[in-house]
């Protein structure tokens, strides 16, 4: 028996360093100059350490005029991801009840519509998004944004936030129905103490994949609001000229930071939020 | 209203409202300006921020949104902001795409300042036609660069015993097997698709400059199925056989530490590798460069270049922030700072670069532009969105870089495939 | 009656009355809680959508543009390579990408659920590439694979000079580096629904299973597997709806490259909306897009429909 248990723990631990190595790499190359990798390859050990490049990278790469590095980026990404995640969790919430719980008519279809959005490729929204955006006066501003994600984030939240409230037993809505509660009631005494599970994973979710866009960023906003999604696209095409592969390197770590952390405290989290898909 | 009468009017309208607007804009409103281009980093980067302050020094308020990425960014971004209804006042645009942009949003006529500045003259004269595609000016060049030029490493030289350069593709040639023998890559090449365009059309500039500009140029049948251009095919071919086996989707810059150190011969590519180079850390003695080699005739030039389109403003701010602008880019002051940081030419002919801060690679180029003017040997860039509208020039890429990258596809099929390629994308 | 009772009985209405209204509000809220938010999300799904088909009928190129053309932009856009390509590349990709994340997220649950020690270090390092954006990854992954500085000369220079691992530059190969450099991405989430599938299921089955003399292989095998089978669906869609937009990765690792031959139907339409300026054909390969889609999900709704009449008819 004792053969299967160092082959588990082989076979995990060979996983676990290949998953490691890219982050690996890029961790070494923030601590390399970027003249020592354009020189030598990618891949090595550092020659000298240096921790220049995450100076450079936080406040001082150029992009154009502005030499602010990626920081205030960083804060609009900020101002950004938060108000989106959670508008589109608790909408995602509301609307995973409706269709989950307390039932009407059409809500499979309804239900389906939304779903459906998962599916529709970003580039093919965009010119619809930029009609909607100059009609509510919400160009070039991080409202306007906050509003396509939430919209967008809802297919997402909705999908999973009904597939967890489904397993709720109708029994507990027909008490509290009996007992007089109506919809906001039972949905803020009821359904949320019981949705921090699918809440954590929703909301994990929600704000990776609001952090690490791209497209939307660089078309609703101009200038120094962009996010910091945008300043990394930048220091990719500043490497067409020059080698800058330290200062990507931090930048990237920078600003892989936030959705990092996320995952590191969240992950037990968004484990425990599948684990309790259904309420026993 | 019915949409065609709506078109109809639009493009009436790239006429009649590109009205000379300034007769009104005596305004004492303080000049502003608002800018869109791809420009966010390296010396593009630079140089556009320096001309920022130019015209902040000059009074005017400079409102400059770089956007991250290339040119799909950058135009992704410019016609969100018309289909908002909310153009910037001055916006990148180059080649045909000024034409095909000029017709879904008012321009301005800026051919009264043109006149006064006495600038038309001074611009090559297929740069100047792009500028008016209504017949009056709505655009401005930036600056310049010639495509097909050769730069040669000198330590790469020593190693495979090579002397001078190249004039002829068969000596282009000869030099690679020399390379080659010499355990050297013989032309570093990026593996991105502009970079398999741009080899293209310097085999076929080479080759003859009028065939480039019939097949090229005017799309003509017979030119495209002629046998010059199955000649830059073949010329392809040999230029996919001695690059580096390496690359994909990779930007050629990162070949230059080896081609500093002289594991990689020849570079075929603009101007602009010269600020590369020195930023990636060579000197001028690292490297020689000149024009590419040319078949038969002196060199003629493959011209790319950058300009501004000017967009209806709203307010008198920004009309006064475009006539500053329009001056500031015409003057040769301004040309020389922006080549100077750029490794660009200006886009006057009549400008002096003896001074210093030019290189001789630069000299060399503006040089062999005035020639390639007087001689009718100016053709327009494929690779670099001068010679088609962008459509069509992605067509024709798409062949030419499969081609580049699939050594099993002969010269005629490729050749065939860009016949094709040609017809369907019209 | 009495004033006293008058009044008390007025009150009461009152109440009666005031009550009926809040109660007309609370339903009226309700409503409005419902609908609002799934309307807009459902609007916004099918407008938009509606929106892109009708441009793909039209000759619009740089700016929207209404006047009909018919098919005739479906038929360009078929009749380029970049689509051709494009979508023969969604296929390999998509059935590559969707089975190996499933394939090796599942491995990763049943190891990391024999109770091993370190079991959320590991589970961490498995899930960290989530939070990783497809354009790090495709950055990252691009110098990995890069023949010329990645972990090929890395192993040739530790010695092993004939070691090749060049599939990035490959017309042929360079579409499987995209399904490792995804796999890698999405192996972890994968693992994470499958992990929380394995441990909900009920300890019962499993000591039945094990009190019928079952090893562990056929316990997985007829006992789990069967019970999680939910949560394969749920997995197979979240990934399937990434391979399809997968964008960002392509761009940042391959760039669609070498040539064209990693192209997928996302540069495609952004391609032509966008660089070439042709919103026409770019919205009719969107549309043809979802079609194919259409075409994968619907089979899979026909027959979840077919499984439910089946259940209660029998």
């Amino acid at each position: 028996m004792k053969w299967s248990r160092v082959i588990i723990y082989t076979a995990l631990i060979a996983l676990a360093l290949l998953f490691l190595m890219p982050l690996g790499v890029v961790v070494v190359n923030s601590l390399r100059s970027s003249q020592e990798i354009a020189a030598t390859s990618m891949i090595g050990w550092p020659r000298h350490l240096t921790l220049a490049n995450y100076g450079q990278a936080w406040n001082q790469f150029c992009m154009a005029e502005h030499c602010w590095g990626i920081e205030p980026y960083m804060l609009n990404s900020f101002t950004l991801v938060i108000p989106a995640t959670i508008f589109s969790t608790l909408l995602g919430a509301l609307a995973g009840f409706s269709i989950a719980l307390w039932r009407f008519r059409g809500d499979q279809v309804v239900f389906g519509l939304v779903t459906l959005g998962i599916f529709l490729p970003e580039q093919m929204k965009l010119i619809p998004w930029v009609v909607v955006l100059r009609d509510l006066s919400l160009m070039n501003t991080i409202a306007g944004l906050i509003l396509i994600h939430t919209v967008q984030g809802m297919s997402f939240t909705t999908l999973f936030c009904r597939n967890y409230y489904v397993g709720i037993p109708q029994d507990l809505l027909k008490a509290a129905r009996i007992d007089g509660a109506g919809f906001f009631r039972i949905f803020w005494r009821i359904i949320l103490p019981l949705s921090p599970p699918i809440l954590i994973v929703t909301v994990i979710f929600q704000f990776t994949g609001i952090w690490n866009e791209f497209l939307y960023g660089v078309t609703f906003t101009s200038g120094g609001q962009q996010p910091v999604t945008a300043a990394l696209i930048a220091l990719s095409a500043a490497i067409t000229s020059e080698p800058m592969y330290g200062e990507q390197s931090a930048a990237v770590l920078i600003a892989a930071l936030p959705t990092l952390l996320v995952y590191l405290f969240g992950g037990r989290y968004f484990l425990r939020g599948l684990t309790a898909g259904a309420v026993k | 209203m019915p949409v065609t009468t709506r078109r109809r009017l639009l493009a009436g309208s790239a006429a009649a409202l590109a009205l000379p607007a300034f007769a009104r804009a005596q305004s004492e409103a303080k000049p502003r300006i608002t800018a869109i281009s791809q420009w966010s980093a390296g010396s593009d980067g630079a140089a556009i921020s320096a001309l920022g302050k130019v015209f902040e020094e000059r009074g005017g308020i400079w409102q400059h949104n770089p956007v991250p990425g290339f040119t799909t960014e950058m135009m992704n971004k410019l016609r969100a902001q018309i289909i908002a209804g909310d153009p910037p006042a001055i916006s990148q645009l180059k080649g045909p795409e000024i034409a095909a942009w000029s017709k879904i949003a008012p321009t301005v006529d800026i051919s009264p300042l043109v006149k006064a500045a006495g600038y038309a003259e001074k611009v090559p004269a297929e740069l100047a036609k792009s500028c008016q595609p209504g017949g009056h000016w709505i655009a401005l060049p930036l600056q310049v660069y010639r495509i097909n030029t050769l730069f040669m490493s000198t330590r790469g030289m020593q190693r495979a015993g090579i002397t001078k350069a190249p004039t002829s593709w068969a000596e282009f040639n000869d030099t690679a097997e020399k390379m080659k023998a010499a355990g050297m890559i013989p032309l570093a090449n990026g593996g991105i698709r502009y970079d398999d365009g741009m080899k293209f059309e310097i085999a076929l500039a080479g080759i003859s400059p009028d065939v480039y500009r019939r097949a090229i140029m005017q799309l003509d049948t017979d030119a495209l199925k002629g046998r010059e251009v199955l000649a830059a095919f073949e010329q392809l071919r040999k230029f996919s056989n001695v690059m580096n086996p390496n690359i994909a989707a990779q930007p050629w810059a990162v070949n230059l530490p080896a081609f500093v150190k002289g594991d990689m011969g020849m570079v075929l590519m603009g101007g602009w590798a010269q600020g590369n180079l020195l930023k990636a850390g060579a000197t001028v003695a690292d490297f020689s460069s000149g024009p590419a080699p040319q078949e038969t005739g002196p060199p003629c030039f493959d011209l790319n270049a950058d300009c501004f389109i000017f967009w209806q403003p709203k307010g008198a701010d920004l009309e006064a922030g475009q006539k500053l602008f329009a001056e500031i880019v015409m003057q040769t002051a301004t040309q020389e700072m922006y080549s100077k940081i750029t490794g660009s030419i200006p886009a006057r002919t009549d400008v002096n670069l003896s001074a210093e801060g030019f290189s001789d690679g630069q000299r060399n180029s503006a040089q062999n532009l005035r020639d390639a003017i007087a001689q009718d040997r100016v053709v327009l860039s494929l690779g670099h969105n001068m010679a088609q509208p962008n459509g069509m020039t992605a067509a024709m890429i798409d062949v030419l870089t499969e081609y580049v990258h699939n050594s099993a596809i002969p010269a005629a099929e490729g050749q065939k495939k860009l016949v094709e390629a040609v017809a369907s994308a019209q | 009656m009495s004033p006293a009772l008058q009044a008390r009985g007025a009150n009461a209405g009152r109440r009666r009355a005031a009550g009926v209204w809040r109660r007309r509000l609370g339903a009226a809220l309700t409503q409005l809680a419902i609908w609002v938010p799934l309307l807009v999300a459902a609007g916004n799904v099918v407008v938009f959508t509606l929106w892109t088909t009708w441009i793909s009928f039209t000759a619009s190129k740089l700016m929207p543009d209404y006047s009909w053309v018919g098919l005739r932009n479906y038929w360009a856009v078929t009749r380029t390579a970049n689509f051709q390509i494009a979508y023969g590349n969604l296929v390999i990709f998509g059935l590559g990408y969707v089975l190996l994340t499933m394939a090796l997220g599942l491995l990763l649950a049943i190891l990391l659920d024999q109770r091993v020690r370190g079991e959320n270090v590991l589970r961490t390092i498995f899930l960290y590439p989530l939070a990783v954006s497809f354009v790090v990854t495709g950055t990252v992954w691009s110098w990995l694979l890069n023949p010329g500085l990645g972990v090929q000369k890395l192993v040739q220079d530790l010695g092993w000079v004939d070691f090749r691992f060049d599939w990035l530059v490959q017309s042929d190969k360079a579409i499987y580096t995209l399904i490792l450099a995804g796999v890698w991405q999405a192996a972890g989430f994968a693992m994470a629904l499958f992990l929380a599938g394995l441990r909900s299921v009920d300890g019962d089955l499993i000591k039945a299973a094990q009190i019928d003399g079952a090893g562990p292989l056929r316990i997985y095998r007829s006992v789990l597997l069967p019970t999680i089978w939910p949560i394969f669906v749920t997995v197979f869609v979240i990934l399937l709806q990434w391979a399809i937009k997968a964008f960002d990765l392509v761009r940042a690792l391959t760039g669609g490259g070498p040539g064209i031959s990693t192209m997928l139907p996302t540069l495609v339409v952004y391609d032509f909306m966008f660089q070439r300026g042709e919103l026409g054909r770019g919205s009719a390969a969107a549309v043809l897009m979802l079609l194919s889609l259409v075409v994968v999900l619907a089979p899979y709704g026909i027959y979840v429909r077919w499984r439910k009449q089946r259940q209660a008819r029998a």
